[in-house]
């Protein structure tokens, strides 16, 4: 029961934080002469046969899926007092490069598709692995770091493209990469659509959508259960308490940041391998950073960050059906950007509420025998604390909107 | 108490109560006018909860404030300040780049400016009360006495009539304290009324006029330091008998644990932080380290801890060469470590307490599994301890910041001992803990030395060290410049030691 209340507690705010973005966005709306009841009816809406709305989930879900990865890699460095804001570059080199070599070999199908995959992970693990050596050895701030490191990597992504790694016949208006074999294609999952009695729609459901599941619950088992993990989150909440528990902080920056670059690795993976199949000047951009807000939304916990990046991919959705009712997409954007300011807030508040409450719980001790001997385990009365651990915990490792 | 003239503060049936635990029941309290009264009580027990109260944060359920007769609601600090209560925090808030007269202004720019006025009344007050302050000086060049004197002048500057000490002396060297006292005793000269914060019992018997005792959250008596023993105090504190920190048979045995050979450690400027120390601990033996704060005790145990690396000398546990190892493998190996601030090295604050069993034991039994931390077993483990230890607190899955002090130094001991370590690093280990606390903590090192446990003891409290150690080292400037026998040694003696005015080594054991 305790857990049960202890989800509450720690769903409670970002919920509200949601309902208040969303009130905040409307006035926005009415003060630009649009009218929020329509805007939101028209985002809603998912159409009217059963192909439009499967469609519209399907949509949903395969940008959900490299948002949720984004967050992922974001809230890993997260946990560990570490701003990872290079995330950005760190996939858009892991993708380029993964399209390159994808498209220069020629192995029988799953091999193909591990190959890439894990060219991706590797390019991206060594690029933040950067930041974490010059962190360790300059003491240059990750932050710094991972920022400027973002242009270098958007820059040599664009050398890359165009030059050694170019596909496309020169002269034409989009440059991509060669495009991908058909082995190398990650296999959507739309047979599982038709097994569960829904409308087979046009678009593909990404495939991707398993590893991102698999990768999502190996993170979890990784924080919570692992020594490791341990290591990890115990130096996100007092780096001197960790080194003098035996924690290496110099190993754990650079094994953290190889950890959260080989999941930035993965963010470009699901379009590349489900639908797009080469890299190209029209490739989704942006992901690394909406991964920083994403994150925030979900509080670094996993299961948190999963349901951030589908609200934010159904926002997203929004915006082509907004355009077609001729209601600024821009819209969207406002309501992201309130999203996630009021989250932080409400994250920073609630955070106060139960470092407060645990602080007067302990006032008093609770009633003891005099003479020293323990008390018993009924008597001792249940204070806030135990139910505020969640949003305790995971508040205090969280980064402030100065990151961004 | 039939005193004509009204009360400076009285508190009559104070309440206060928390979701499911009542922090004050029935609390009476009466404070004559220039009078310095001495609260005490374990930790733990409410005082804090009590001076919150008088102090505005938080408003009683039940129960009325008087000040000077008048009954008074306070909303917040502002509302004591305004009516002249003011509080001096064991932890000092000073900001140390900046000036004495600056800090003290800061946040009161209202009352005198920030110019010319607020400097004379700076004077002014310093001068009254003889606090010495030279409003000039940047706060991070003063000592630890020094910057006390600051705070009660902070308060004082905001026209405080009644001030709050709490837990002043916990800081100070015993010379330290002997000035605080001095300064107490002006503020009650001009008529100030001061409420003064302690489990130091001796302390209290020497500084306060009156006393009143709490525990578990109500006042059980008052007292007449003049009277009263300290023993007596601490019965009607805990309701039981004080132990004392005397361990007199010797259990120190031939086989080295710990040597240090020429171990140096670079300090912030040209001066090393750890000058060139050689010491042996020995199986059973409690090898005390005495030294005003800031002499390279606390560098010396982050080099013992692998926390800081070596410029020069080995370190050598057992028979192993361990100057090479990294912390883990250390405490693996074991050494054991109560850190000197549990805050920032012993505990995770806003993780469970079973977290913070884990914490330094990582990879050992009962808490890891091959790679993966084994949840269930450092939860009933952790249970274990708080039986064992005595740490009151709801269960293990509450947050560490929920703990009093010496709740939480009793996890951390507990911690320590479960892994059963050949050495224990002791650092202030008794530091803001309750008398039960101490002496449990006290009880616990006493078994440990007994069965062959070699135990580096670093604490200011004089008292400690003499009573618990089998050798003393007496640490300044980063070198040890005497050792001595702590059966031949008065804390007069050793403060003289520390403080560099004796050196000729009278009590020398060499």
């Amino acid at each position: 029961m305790s857990a049960l209340r202890r989800t509450g507690q720690a769903l409670l705010a970002p919920a509200l934080a949601v309902v208040i973005a969303l009130v905040i966005s409307a006035a926005v709306m009415a003060a630009i002469g649009v009218d929020p009841a329509r805007a939101f009816s028209v985002m809603v809406d998912f159409g009217d046969t059963p192909s439009q709305q499967v469609t519209a989930i399907v949509v949903v879900l395969n940008r959900a899926v490299p948002l949720f990865l984004a967050g992922l890699a974001v809230a890993v460095a997260f946990r560990m007092g570490l701003f990872n804001i290079g995330v950005e570059g760190q996939y858009r080199m892991a993708t380029v490069v993964a399209a390159g070599v994808g498209a220069s070999v020629s192995l029988p199908g799953p091999l193909h598709v591990l190959l890439i995959i894990v060219v991706a992970m590797g390019v991206a693990a060594i690029w933040a692995g950067i930041v974490g050596v010059l962190k360790v050895t300059r003491g240059v701030s990750e932050v710094i770091s991972s920022i400027m490191l973002n242009f270098i990597a958007l820059g040599l992504a664009s050398f890359l493209l165009t030059g050694p790694l170019r596909g496309s016949e020169p002269g034409a208006s989009i440059v991509t990469t060669t495009e991908i074999p058909e082995s190398g294609w990650f296999p959507s999952l739309n047979g599982l659509l038709g097994a569960l009695g829904l409308a087979n729609p046009p678009r593909q459901l990404y495939g991707f959508l398993l590893v991102a599941v698999v990768v999502g619950v190996a993170v979890a088992v990784l924080l919570k259960r692992t020594r490791f993990g341990f290591d990890l989150r115990a130096t996100g909440l007092s780096a001197s308490a960790a080194s003098a528990s035996g924690v290496d902080a110099k190993r754990m920056v650079i094994t953290t940041m190889l950890i959260s670059g080989a999941v930035a690795g993965l963010i470009g993976l699901p379009d590349l391998l489900g639908s797009d199949h080469s890299y190209g000047t029209q490739f989704t951009s942006g992901l690394g950073f909406l991964g920083i807000a994403i994150a925030l939304l979900g509080r670094n916990s996993p299961l948190g960050i999963a349901v951030a990046a589908v609200l934010f991919a159904f926002l997203d959705r929004a915006s082509v059906p907004l355009q077609i009712a001729s209601i600024p997409s821009s819209v969207v954007t406002i309501i992201q950007g309130t999203i996630v300011l009021a989250v932080v807030i409400a994250n920073e508040i609630a955070r106060r509420i139960a470092r407060r409450q645990a602080e007067s719980g302990s006032a008093v001790a609770p009633p003891a025998a005099g003479d020293g001997s323990s008390p018993e385990p009924g008597s001792t009365p249940p204070t806030g604390p135990a139910l505020t651990n969640a949003t305790g915990s995971a508040g205090r490792t969280e980064p402030t909107g100065s990151a961004q | 108490m039939t005193e004509s003239a009204p009360l400076a503060v009285e508190l009559r049936g104070i309440t206060k109560r928390f979701p499911g635990v009542v922090a004050n029941k029935d609390i009476e309290l009466r404070v004559a006018r220039g009078e310095v009264h001495a609260i005490v009580g374990e930790n733990g027990a409410g005082k804090s909860t009590l001076m919150k109260t008088l102090y505005g944060m938080h408003r009683p359920d039940e129960g009325q404030i008087l000040l000077g007769g008048r009954e008074v609601v306070f909303k917040s600090p502002a509302d004591a300040i305004a009516a002249g209560v003011g509080m001096v925090h064991q932890h000092f808030m000073l900001a140390d780049n900046l000036t004495v007269l600056e800090n003290v202004v800061l946040g009161a720019e209202k009352l005198h400016g920030i110019g010319g006025d607020a400097r004379r009344r700076i004077v002014e007050i310093s001068d009254a009360y003889a606090l010495g302050l030279e409003p000039d000086t940047l706060v991070e060049d003063l000592g630890v006495g020094d910057r006390q004197r600051v705070e009660i002048a902070k308060v004082l500057y905001r026209g405080a009539t009644t001030l709050i000490l709490d837990e002043p002396t916990a800081v100070l060297v015993p010379q330290e304290v002997d000035e605080l006292f001095g300064n107490l005793a002006e503020l009650k000269r001009e008529g100030l009324t001061v409420i003064f914060i302690s489990h130091k019992l001796d302390e209290v018997r020497k500084v306060a006029d009156a006393i009143t005792v709490i525990r578990r959250g109500t006042t059980v008596g008052t007292a007449d330091p003049r009277t009263t023993t300290a023993k007596q105090l601490a019965e009607m504190m805990v309701g039981a008998e004080l132990p004392t920190p005397e361990t007199r048979t010797s259990t120190v045995r031939e086989t080295p644990v710990l040597q240090l050979r020429g171990v140096t450690v670079a300090g912030p400027g040209t001066r090393p932080a750890v000058d060139d120390v050689t010491l042996t601990v020995r199986e059973g033996e409690v090898v005390g380290i005495a030294g005003v704060e800031g002499n390279g005790q606390a560098e010396l145990v982050d080099a013992v801890m692998g926390l800081r690396p070596l410029a020069a000398g080995t370190i050598v546990l057992g028979a192993d060469d361990i100057t090479s190892w990294t912390t883990r493998t250390r405490r693996e190996r074991g050494i054991g470590f109560i850190p000197e601030d549990r805050h920032r090295q012993g505990m995770l604050l806003d993780a469970p307490l079973w977290e913070n069993r884990v914490l330094g034991h990582q990879t050992e039994a009962p808490n890891a599994k091959g790679l993966f931390i084994d949840r269930k077993a450092a939860r009933a483990d952790t249970e274990r301890i708080m039986r064992e230890y005595d740490v009151r607190a709801p269960g293990p899955d509450t947050l560490a910041v929920a703990l009093s002090g010496g709740n939480q130094q009793k996890l951390i001991v507990g911690r320590e001992m479960s892994a059963g370590p050949r050495l224990l690093i002791a650092a202030h280990p008794t530091r803001g803990v309750d008398v039960g606390a101490q002496s449990v903590i006290w009880e616990l090192l006493k078994d440990a030395r007994a069965e062959g446990m070699g135990i580096v003891l670093i604490s200011a409290d004089l008292d400690e060290l003499i009573g618990l150690s089998d050798t003393l080292q007496v640490m300044l400037r980063g070198s040890v410049v005497a050792t001595l026998d702590p059966q031949a040694v008065t804390p007069e003696q050793l403060g003289g030691y520390m403080t560099g005015a004796v050196t000729s080594p009278a009590g020398s054991v060499q």
